[in-house]
C-alpha cells in the first residue's frame, strides 16, 4: 500500500481553506456563521474519536467487537433517521432498528461472502467501511421514505378514511403511500447510479484507488456497493415502512397521531 | 324480524375529555332514510365516523344488522356501508380508475360487474363521459360529490351514509340526487344536511345536538 499520510500539522493548514466559506458566509451575512463553525467543530472531533477507536478495532480484530461497533452504527442511524423525521423516537425506534438491521446485514453479506474473498472479508477493515457506506446511504433513504410515508398520509387521511370505509383491508389502504414513500425514496440511489463515474468519481472507487488499488479492482468494488447500496436502500425503506407501520395503526385501521412529534394537519 | 339496520344504545363521545355528545339512542329501520340536523360542531359527523369504526366510542354500542361494531367487527361492517364524505377527496387518478380502484379490494373484487352501471348512473346525475378522463383536481366541488355518490352506489351496499353530500349541487343536481336515491327503496340511507330541500328525501329528521332526554329511539319517530 502506498498510501500518502497526511500530518496533522498539514490538516491543520488545510482548516485556512475555510476561511473562504466563512467569508462567504460573513460577506453575505448569511445566519449561519456559529453553525457553520459548530459543524465543523464537530466534524473534526467525530472524525478524531471515529478514527481512534477504528484503530482500536481493527487491532483487536475481533468479530463480536465488531458486531458490536456494527450495532452501535445502526443504533445512531436508528435515531438519525427519527429525528429527522418530525416522528416519536419512542413509537418507531425498535422497529426501526429491526429493519434497519436485516436490511443492512443482508446486502452486507452479500458483499463479504459473494462478492469478496471469504476469510479476508471478514476483516474488520473490511466490514466497517462497507457497512458505513451501505448504511449511510440508506439513512437518507429511509429519512425520505419514512417522512413521506407518514406525512402524506396525515395530509390525506380523507382519502385514507374513504378507501377504508370503501372496504379496503389496512394493507391495501396504506399500499397507495407505501408506494409513493417508497419511490420518493428510492429515487435519488437511481439518480446516483445513473451518473456514477460521470459527475462525480464514487467514493469506494477513490478508496480503493488511494489505498493502491487499480483502477479495474477500483470499478468492480464500486458496482459491487452500488448493488448492496441499492438492495439494502430497497429492503430498509419497505421493512421500515411496513415494520412502523404495524405499531402506529389501531385495530380499527386509524393512524396514530400520537406518532408525529408536532401535526402539522390543518 | 329482521333486525334494524343501524341500532345505536346510549352512545357517548369524547375527544380530549370533552364529551361531543352523550346517551344517543337512534334506530334506522332497513331501507329506511333517516336525516340528521344540527348545528355545526354537534358531532353528526362524529356520529358517521363512529358508524364506520374511525372513532371509538367512550360508552354505548353499536349494531348494524345485529352485528356488534367492535375492533374486530370494524372491517367487515364497513363492507355493509357505503360513505360520502364533505368535500370528497376522491384521491390520485383519472376518475375511471378512482371509481375502479376499489373494486381492486378483496371484499368488493366480486363486485366488479358493477362497473358496468357507471354510464348509466352518470346519465342519472348528468355527468358527461368525458369526465372520466379527468383529475379530480379539473372537477367543480359539485362534479366531484356526484363522482363520489356515484362510486358509493356502485359498491351496492346496504346501508349509505352522507355527510353533507348536497352541499355544493345546484338546485338542478339536487334534485336529480334525491331522484335517485329516492329510488334505491332498499337503501337504507343515513344522512346529514343543512339542506330543507334534502328532507324530502328523508322518512325521518334527528336533530342534534343530542341530550340524553329526547335522544330516546322511541320519542324520535317525525315521520
Amino acid at each position: 500500500m502506498n498510501l500518502i499520510d497526511i500530518s496533522f500539522w498539514r490538516l491543520s493548514l488545510g482548516y485556512l481553506l475555510l476561511a473562504i466559506p466563512l467569508g462567504l458566509i460573513l460577506w453575505l451575512r448569511l445566519p449561519m456563521f456559529g453553525r457553520t463553525v459548530s459543524a465543523v467543530i464537530r466534524m473534526t472531533v467525530q472524525l478524531l474519536f471515529v478514527g481512534f477507536y477504528l484503530q482500536f478495532i481493527f487491532d483487536l480484530e475481533n468479530l463480536w467487537v465488531t458486531g458490536a461497533w456494527v450495532m452501535i452504527m445502526i443504533g445512531v442511524a436508528d435515531v438519525s433517521i427519527i429525528n429527522g423525521s418530525n416522528l416519536k423516537l419512542s413509537k418507531l425506534a425498535i422497529s426501526l432498528f429491526i429493519a434497519l438491521a436485516v436490511g443492512t446485514i443482508i446486502p452486507l453479506s452479500f458483499f463479504v461472502f459473494i462478492a469478496l474473498d471469504k476469510q479476508a472479508a471478514l476483516e474488520t477493515r473490511y466490514i466497517v467501511p462497507i457497512f458505513g457506506m451501505i448504511l449511510g446511504n440508506c439513512l437518507r433513504a429511509d429519512i425520505i421514505g419514512i417522512r413521506t410515508f407518514y406525512d402524506s398520509l396525515l395530509k390525506n387521511e380523507k382519502t385514507y378514511l374513504l378507501t377504508l370505509s370503501q372496504g379496503a383491508s389496512l394493507k391495501e389502504a396504506i399500499h397507495p403511500f407505501v408506494r409513493n414513500a417508497c419511490e420518493a425514496a428510492l429515487a435519488p440511489t437511481v439518480a446516483t447510479i445513473a451518473t456514477i463515474g460521470l459527475v462525480a468519481l464514487p467514493g469506494m472507487m477513490t478508496g480503493v484507488i488511494l489505498g493502491g488499488g487499480n483502477p479495474m479492482a477500483a470499478i468492480k468494488y464500486q458496482i459491487a456497493i452500488m448493488i448492496a447500496i441499492f438492495s439494502g436502500t430497497a429492503l430498509t425503506v419497505i421493512l421500515a415502512i411496513r415494520l412502523t407501520a404495524y405499531g402506529n395503526f389501531s385495530n380499527t385501521g386509524m393512524l396514530d397521531h400520537g406518532v408525529f412529534k408536532r401535526l402539522k394537519k390543518q | 324480524m329482521k333486525p334494524p339496520a343501524i341500532h345505536i344504545e346510549n352512545l357517548t363521545v369524547e375527544f380530549d375529555g370533552k364529551t361531543i355528545f352523550s346517551g344517543l339512542n337512534m334506530k334506522i329501520l332497513p331501507g329506511e332514510k333517516l336525516t340528521v340536523v344540527g348545528k355545526s360542531g354537534s358531532g353528526k359527523s362524529t356520529l358517521l365516523h363512529c358508524l364506520l369504526g374511525f372513532v371509538t366510542p367512550r360508552r354505548g354500542r353499536i349494531l348494524i344488522f345485529g352485528d356488534e361494531l367492535t375492533d374486530e367487527s370494524a372491517w367487515k361492517i364497513r363492507t355493509y356501508m357505503a360513505y360520502v364524505a364533505q368535500e370528497p377527496e376522491l384521491g390520485e387518478g383519472k376518475i375511471r380508475d378512482i371509481l375502479e380502484r376499489p373494486f381492486n379490494y378483496k371484499a368488493n373484487r366480486h363486485l366488479q360487474e358493477n362497473l358496468s352501471r357507471i354510464p348509466s348512473l352518470m346519465k342519472n346525475l348528468d355527468l358527461p363521459k368525458s369526465l372520466l378522463e379527468k383529475e379530480p383536481s379539473t372537477l367543480s366541488g359539485g362534479e366531484k360529490q356526484r363522482f363520489a355518490l356515484i362510486s358509493a352506489l356502485l359498491l351496492d351496499r346496504s346501508i349509505l351514509l352522507l355527510d353533507e353530500a348536497s352541499s355544493a349541487l345546484d338546485k338542478a343536481s339536487k334534485d336529480m340526487v334525491i331522484d335517485l336515491l329516492k329510488a334505491q327503496h332498499e337503501l337504507t340511507i343515513l344522512s346529514i344536511s343543512h339542506d330543507k330541500e334534502w328532507l324530502s328525501l328523508s322518512d325521518a329528521v334527528f336533530e342534534f345536538p343530542v341530550t340524553s332526554e329526547h335522544s330516546d329511539p322511541d320519542q324520535r319517530d317525525t315521520e
